[in-house]
């Protein structure tokens, strides 16, 4: 049956558009599964087994290599000089409570959490954050990548934030080859997931914040283009995980609030050019979202996150 | 029949790890050679090409950041794979076969964009790979 299913999604992905397929998953879920997603206990994320594929595991990875890297962010906010908001993050304590799927989710949480602390300065904060991750990393045996002697080092550099970004980086890529390794992709994706969510919810409550900064607004519309390569990445996979399942649902209900956005300039004219090696490219000014219509977001992101993140 | 069978497994094995190790050495031997300053964001992507096949990154750049692409190979004619840059909606933006060889390409964009790069060799094949690095452009850093 399974074989037959994935032949099946195989089938229609060769030949069916990839809106089209899109729209497919999209019905099956509403005919199936129903329209609106509500929080069902039994389909805690926590501990569960995933998953079956209908496409080979190098394109999920090519979708979720899309969203931006706890690192990146970072740097980008530190560029940005956002202020620091203790209120939207995820309770450091709380990450000895995770197992499973969850865990993973939270691991991205909290990588991410840590980022954004250490790239507004908050060190005692970001240090905290580093804590959970190793707690929750040595569920996964990958404890010795952030280990204590490492955290140690990272404190010693904290003054030296580009010194930080780039051990982190280093460890980030450290923890993504190791759950490959291990033959954790599951865990990989939900981590990625778990981090792209955090960074999301953080500048969502950024810009509600201060709903003049452009660039944070800019961030948030461009999720129209990042949520249907996470959405394929889930819809490939209802064949055996609920969590899977669940979490496609609430990714579908970001999409719907997105999608009755409208976003100006679809196709922006852009112009590149490019000078000894160097290539920028010139985006033609598209119509803008206002904070409000992007603020809308919100909520349907909240509720994904707190799917992760309840204990 | 036994023994034939483990021979032949171990040969199967070796050579196996034969054709990954020139291509898992792509990454550190690139890094090295070629991010300089930027910080590299800790993720990378690698494919085996053959035969015209290309590979696909989808790839968040901010606003505001300079970043560095370094596409790396070991290919059958010695070239490093050429890039093509997608915007989100598949519009070619820009081939860097048009604007000759070389080693890493540094990018910059007027506003946030999910791009999508393909990695391509145009003749021979082989390992690729893409890493990518990231900076504050120096006029921002040296006002800091």
């Amino acid at each position: 049956m399974e074989s037959y299913m994935v032949f099946v999604a195989n089938t229609a992905r060769k030949i069916l558009p990839v809106g089209i397929l899109d729209r497919v998953i999209l019905l099956c879920l509403i005919v199936g599964v129903g329209c609106s997603p509500s929080v069902d206990n039994s389909a805690s994320v926590e501990g569960e087994e995933d998953s079956v594929y209908a496409i080979p595991w190098e394109e999920i990875e090519v979708y979720m290599k899309a969203a931006p890297s706890p690192v990146q962010v970072a740097l980008w906010l530190r560029q940005e000089k956002v202020p620091f908001l203790r209120e939207p993050l995820h309770d450091p304590t709380l990450s000895g409570r995770y197992t499973g799927l969850q865990g993973a989710a939270n691991l991205g949480i909290y990588l991410t959490d840590m980022a954004y602390a250490h790239a507004t300065s908050n060190y005692q904060e970001a240090y905290e954050y580093l804590s959970s991750v190793n707690r929750l990393a040595a569920r996964y045996g990958i404890d010795d990548i952030f280990s204590l002697e490492r955290i140690r080092a990272l404190e010693r550099l904290q003054d030296k934030p580009d010194s930080v970004q780039r051990l982190m980086s280093q460890y980030y890529s450290e923890v993504q080859a190791r759950l490959e390794e291990m033959g954790q992709q599951p865990m990989l994706r939900h981590m990625i997931l778990g981090g792209w969510i955090e960074s999301l919810h953080i500048t969502l409550a950024l810009l509600e914040r201060d709903s003049s900064r452009q660039p944070l607004a800019e961030m948030i519309a461009l999720q129209k283009n990042l949520l249907p390569l996470f959405i394929k990445v889930y819809g490939v996979d209802t064949a055996s995980s609920v969590a899977s399942r669940q979490v496609l649902m609430y990714l579908v209900e970001v999409q719907r609030v997105l999608n009755n956005l409208t976003i100006g300039g679809e196709e922006m004219k852009a112009t590149p050019q490019v000078q000894k090696g160097l290539i920028q490219i010139q985006f033609q000014e598209g119509a803008r979202l206002s904070a409000t219509q992007l603020l809308s977001l919100k909520q349907p992101v909240a509720r994904l996150r707190e799917f992760l993140i309840k204990v | 029949m036994n023994q034939r069978f483990f021979l032949g497994y171990i040969l199967l094995l070796g050579g196996y790890r034969l054709a990954q190790t020139p291509c898992k050495q792509l990454i550190p031997t690139c890094r090295e050679a070629y991010m300089e300053d930027f910080q590299w964001d800790g993720r990378y992507w690698r494919a085996e090409l053959y035969g015209g096949e290309t590979a696909e990154i989808y790839y968040t750049f901010f606003r505001g950041l300079r970043y560095r692409l370094i596409p790396c190979g070991s290919s059958s004619t010695q070239s490093p794979p050429h890039l093509r840059i997608y915007n989100a909606n598949r519009t070619l933006l820009l081939d860097t076969r048009q604007q000759g060889e070389r080693r890493h390409w540094d990018l910059e964009l007027s506003s946030t964009q999910l791009l999508v790069i393909e990695l391509y060799y145009p003749t021979g094949e082989g390992c690729a790979a893409l890493l990518v690095g990231h900076r504050v452009p120096m006029v921002e850093a040296s006002a800091r």
